[in-house]
């Protein structure tokens, strides 16, 4: 059968233990912050090349 | 392909499945036969979800996609890195508190094994005719070794076997595409170089990356892809077996986390690359001589007569005075006399749709001599290119890429459709065998194995369309949207009850067939339109319901 539910699962409070990032909200916003950044690149190189 | 082309395709391909094999041949836990090793890093899981969604397809026709419409297709992938932001906070932490073996356990529905089943056909079929028109090898010879080959490890060693083996695939893939950039990078032009190479292509149309247009007729936009593209990357991710059963296992939630993020920051600009690839080859092509028709396969079985030596002869002098007309831009732009540049590409402009016209000509030459002919040639851009260009032992590399590939998307595939029909279906008729685990985990091989050979037959049987990156991202817009729209129902709206949510989906998903025939909108904005529209109508519907309907819901749900 299917195993029983993993209540004691890390929560959202845990640390995500990545160097600079106390928080997975943290690590969220620097990948939304590095997709910003990767489309303006991406605009920038429009702007250079197209 | 010499033998050194061979001992390196055949080294690399057949050594990393026998690896896989070989080191999960005692796999006798059920859990790390459907959900991988426990203990696997993030490292690990990333590699694996960038493999599976890294088909054979991918790395044929995204050159070709680039080379015949530019980079605007990178778009598409805009979506990505949000939809990842919301499977790791949403959908991960869920999956791995009820410590479910598939995606639609949770749902507590069956899952739709045909559209499955079509898709595994064409992950095999897809790469299989490219390489056995261009090599000149038996078609159902390439279908049946690379099916029997991905069978072989994956029935061996389940999920453990395909996460192990992603990892090297990727390795090879990588390798391989390094390679080809570099040889591209090597063989332009002398004194071109990289940016006079993005110049001319850029000056030609080809490096469009963004559009911030809000026609919505315009297939790739920032628009569409931020927001379609959010919602198919969303189902995808979210909701598809072949990638769930990737990042549900692992050591903890935060391996999988890790491995998602990993494909979040490095899908966009993997894609861009392989992109790039393919206007830089266009470049190289305007310099180096290239059949007016990539499949050359194809076009020798038609062209007999004298209307295509004729367009033969017209595409060569097309060609040469293109390459003299881009000459002529780059000496302006050299000599920085912005009349002279201005002049000199328009001329050049034109010299490229010149080509571009008798390009055109031959593909409805081809269709004129055969209506059957496959008219579609931009996924053997690249392929001729490797086979062509690179030197020996580079060749079987990146053969290699499209076999490593075609397995580590296939083997994905496999393993999810082994679970589902282990986990969904037959555990459902056979509830008192849950519990033996030995027999799980014989049934769940068996039903690998079987989905193997289904889909080993179905690409020996079935015919797809060309130019299929495009074809399945299309076909994934129409399907996925509704597919998620179950999901948000599922999690965030618990009073909706089965019943309601199903004729909502079947509504939806009959409105988006309507749509897509009927309207001419991008296709990613289906994702978007379908989930919305299946959780409007679930609500909708279950407000309508009769009330001893919904109480029996309830009790059902």
């Amino acid at each position: 059968m299917t195993p029983a539910p993993r209540p004691d699962e890390p929560s959202e409070t845990e640390p995500p233990d990545v160097p600079g990032f106390r928080t997975w909200r943290g690590i969220y916003l620097f990948v939304f912050g590095w997709f910003v950044l990767v489309v303006i690149l991406l605009a920038v190189f429009t702007g250079i090349f197209a | 392909m010499n033998v050194a082309d061979w001992v390196v395709l055949l080294g690399t391909i057949v050594g990393i499945a026998a690896y896989g094999a070989w080191r999960t041949r005692h796999v006798r836990s059920l859990n790390t036969y459907l959900r991988g090793n426990a203990s696997t890093g993030w490292g690990t899981i990333g590699l694996s979800v960038m493999a599976t969604q890294a088909s054979a397809i991918t790395f044929l026709s995204l050159p070709g996609q680039g080379f015949e419409s530019g980079i605007g297709f990178v778009q598409n992938y805009f979506g990505l890195p949000l939809a990842l932001i919301v499977v790791c906070a949403v959908f991960l932490p869920m999956y791995r508190r009820l410590n479910v073996y598939t995606a639609y356990e949770f749902l507590g529905q069956r899952f739709d094994e045909k559209t499955r089943l079509l898709a595994a056909g064409v992950t095999i079929y897809a790469p299989a005719i490219i390489i056995s028109t261009v090599l000149g090898w038996p078609l159902n010879l390439v279908i049946v070794f690379t099916g029997l080959l991905v069978i072989v490890y994956t029935v061996t060693g389940g999920s453990e076997a395909v996460a192990l083996t992603h990892k090297w695939q990727m390795a090879v893939i990588s390798a391989g595409m390094v390679t080809a950039m570099v040889v591209l990078l090597l063989r332009l032009p002398d004194g071109l170089g990289f940016s006079g190479a993005a110049h001319v292509a850029g000056a030609l149309g080809k490096l469009q990356a963004v559009d911030f247009s809000l026609d919505p007729s315009r297939r790739y936009t920032v628009w569409t892809g931020v927001f379609g593209g959010l919602f198919l990357s969303l189902s995808y991710f979210g909701t598809d077996q072949s990638q769930v059963q990737r990042y549900i296992g692992g050591a903890s939630l935060r391996e999988g986390r890790l491995g998602l993020m990993f494909n979040a920051v490095l899908k966009i600009p993997m894609q861009f690359v392989i992109l790039l690839l393919g206007a830089l080859l266009f470049v190289f092509y305007q310099f180096a001589p290239h059949p007016v028709f990539f499949n050359q396969a194809e076009w020798r079985r038609h062209a007999h007569d004298s209307r295509f030596r004729a367009i033969e002869a017209q595409h060569a002098t097309a060609v040469a005075q293109s390459q003299s007309a881009i000459r002529a831009w780059l000496q302006a732009r050299a000599a920085d006399d912005p009349g002279r540049e201005a002049s000199a590409r328009t001329t050049m402009i034109a010299a490229g749709d010149r080509t571009r016209e008798i390009r055109a000509e031959a593909k409805a030459a081809l269709a004129a001599a055969d209506p059957r002919a496959k008219t579609q040639d931009s996924d053997y851009v690249f392929i001729t290119f490797i086979l062509t260009q690179l030197p020996h032992g580079a060749v079987g590399l990146l053969v290699a890429v499209m076999f490593a590939s075609a397995l580590s998307s296939k083997a994905s595939e496999l393993a999810a459709l082994g679970t589902t029909t282990t986990i969904d279906f037959w555990r459902h008729f056979r509830p008192l065998a849950a519990g033996d685990e030995a027999r799980n985990v014989r049934v769940a091989r068996r039903f690998t194995a079987l989905w193997g050979v289904l889909a080993v037959a179905f690409a020996l049987f079935a015919g797809f369309a060309e130019n299929l990156i495009e074809a399945i991202n299309i076909l994934g817009s129409i399907f996925y949207g509704v597919l998620l729209g179950l999901f948000v129902v599922a999690f965030f709206f618990r009073r909706v009850g089965g019943p309601a949510v199903c004729l909502a989906a079947v509504i939806a998903q009959a409105l988006v067939i309507v749509m897509y025939f009927t309207l001419n909108i991008g296709y990613l904005w289906y994702n978007l339109i379908g989930c919305a529209a299946c959780i409007a109508f679930s609500l909708v519907l279950q407000a309508l319901l009769p009330p001893r309907a919904r109480a029996a819901e309830g009790r059902a749900g």
